[in-house]
């Protein structure tokens, strides 16, 4: 068979379909077009709080280790050559008193109070610290545990910034997170898997004559078939259309026109309507498929 | 009821090849062997059923509704399966024929039925032409083939009508065009004159008696008494989905039978 008379023939049966059954076609992609959008949503959500998450992780990946007053210089390079070289450590940063005065008086605010403490002759109270940044979060309490017996730290209370609770909790969320926004996106194409099927199968069921027809007189399955997954492709490609456009026209409203809302980058904004396109495709493909399978068994 | 005689078909370019002492010499172009077809509610519509059918042959399957005549087209298209038996065409084995060759088979068959079977939104020159499209969409000169097909069932000069515009007889020859743009070699119809006026359906007869000179074989399930009594046919009776009659020159009943 020659694919090229065949191509012509398929996609002007597949328009004709949609333009026969218009009002079935527009219920569809209306539909569609909703449930791709709760899945672009969800996705959105999600990679918006994955970024809130990966930040709150990155802080907690970096163990913070007090140095005590009276330590020597020596002796805190010591301990900051050794730990480095551990695998599960990215790099470590020497931190000195100052810094750490510069540092709680522009995040924390205690800029006054630690001038005050200066000035009234008691001197800076903020130790010195070395921060190892760590390759991933797991490794922080190993870390804690291992660099707490070293003599050199702090004696107050907090040797370490480590906070035990932190991290589960972290993880819990993440985990939440992806398995709440996996959930969504699975509901919702399976939501759309079917309502594509109903609506192939309902134009299949109107064009049954025209099935039979092309089955008596010789015509393959797949030629049978062919045109009803173009309609299903073309149905769900221009659903995830629409829903792309709604979705940036949103985050462009809510990001004050300029940059889109949640932090969300062009680029990956790019990836989420070609993936929305993709999965559009994809499943006007399979529910079609799917749908006319009945009326070929038929 | 009586049968006027209809215009005369066309003349086409083709020559005759009807040949009853050639068909004789040949292998048979249908088998039926021993088939038995009992539907899922229990019903056994065909039952232990054998003949044979030679090429270029015309063969009037009749009885009465529901006798089994159109399990046995229904058979021969693969649209159903022997349930015991063989059903072969063309030395192929139905039973054995795998679902992906099954288009094959019917581009071999012409097939036409009581319904016509039209697409009500196409022309009569776009309900011919939609064979070739969906079976062969490159194929070269699809125009003058489809114009051939309407030539040879008078229909030339309705190229643009629609199904709705004709009656039912112009249909039914549409349909017959139709069927006869892939040349099969055997030819099935199922009632084809069962809608129609006795004029149009004697008109539709001799088009099938002209299709089956040009060489194919026709097989044609009716319960048209008038048709197969003035054709004197070939003719297998089937009573309750056995075949109680084989007779070469038939009529529709054998002689003494009361009409019922």
């Amino acid at each position: 068979m020659n694919p090229i008379p065949a191509l012509k023939f398929v996609s002007r049966v597949a328009f004709q379909n949609i333009v026969r059954n218009r009002g079935i076609a527009l219920a569809s992609v209306l539909t569609i077009t909703l449930t791709l959008l709760g899945a672009g949503m969800a996705v959105v959500v999600v990679h918006a709080l994955d970024g809130v998450l990966q930040t709150e992780e990155s802080q907690a990946s970096v163990l913070k280790v007090f140095m005590a007053d009276h330590v020597s210089f020596a002796s805190e390079m010591n301990l900051e050559q050794t730990l480095e070289h551990q695998p599960s450590v990215a790099r470590a940063t020497f931190e000195n008193k100052d810094q750490a005065a510069q540092q709680a008086g522009s995040s924390l605010g205690l800029g006054q109070a630690i001038n005050l403490l200066e000035k009234s002759g008691a001197g800076n109270p903020l130790p010195a610290s070395i921060n190892f940044h760590l390759r991933n979060i797991k490794a922080v309490s190993e870390l804690n545990g291992e660099v707490r017996t070293s003599a050199i730290l702090d004696t107050g209370p907090h040797p370490t910034d480590y906070n035990a609770d932190v991290i589960p909790r972290l993880e819990r969320y993440i985990f939440i997170a992806q398995l709440g926004g996996g959930l969504v996106v699975a509901v919702v194409g399976a939501v759309a898997l079917v309502i594509i099927t109903i609506s192939v199968r309902t134009a299949a069921y109107v064009r049954r004559r025209e099935i039979e027809i092309m089955k008596l007189v010789g015509a393959t399955d797949w030629f049978v078939r062919w045109p009803f997954i173009l309609e299903g492709v073309i149905v769900g490609v221009l659903s995830a259309l629409v829903a792309s456009l709604i979705l940036v026209i949103a985050g462009l409203g809510f990001g004050g026109g300029h940059s889109l809302a949640l932090g969300i980058g062009w680029r990956f904004a790019a990836l989420t309507v070609l993936a929305l396109i993709v999965a559009g495709g994809a499943l006007g493909s399979v529910g079609s498929f799917v749908g006319v399978r009945r009326s070929l068994a038929a | 009821m009586s049968i006027t005689t209809s215009p005369p078909l066309p003349i086409t370019k083709a020559g005759t090849v009807g040949s009853t002492e050639l068909s004789r010499s040949e292998p048979p172009i249908i088998v039926f062997e021993k088939v038995t077809k009992v539907y899922a509610s229990g019903q056994a519509a065909i039952q232990d059923a054998s003949f044979t059918v030679r090429p270029r042959d015309f063969v009037f399957v009749v009885g009465a509704s529901g006798a089994g005549k159109s399990t046995v087209i229904r058979l021969l298209i693969r649209e159903e399966r022997a349930t015991h038996g063989h059903v072969l065409v063309e030395g192929q084995d139905l039973a054995r024929l795998k679902h992906r060759h099954l288009p094959r088979l019917r581009r071999k068959m012409g097939i036409v039925f009581q319904d016509f079977k039209l697409l009500p939104n196409l022309t009569v020159e776009q309900n011919v032409a939609f064979a070739i499209q969906v079976t062969d969409p490159g194929r070269p000169h699809l125009k003058e083939k489809v114009g051939e097909a309407l030539y040879i069932v008078g229909l030339e000069d309705k190229l643009n009508s629609f199904p709705t515009q004709l009656s039912g007889g112009e249909q039914q020859r549409v349909a017959i065009a139709r069927a006869l743009v892939h040349r099969p070699r055997i030819f099935l119809a199922d009632e084809p004159t069962g809608n129609l006026d006795p004029d149009a359906g004697w008109g539709i007869v001799q088009l099938l008696q002209q299709i089956n000179h040009r060489g194919a074989t026709v097989v044609m399930a009716t319960h048209n008494r008038e048709v197969v009594d003035l054709c004197r046919r070939r003719v297998l009776a089937i009573e309750d989905g056995r075949i109680v009659r084989d007779e070469a020159e038939g009529a529709y009943l054998r002689d003494g039978d009361a009409i019922l």
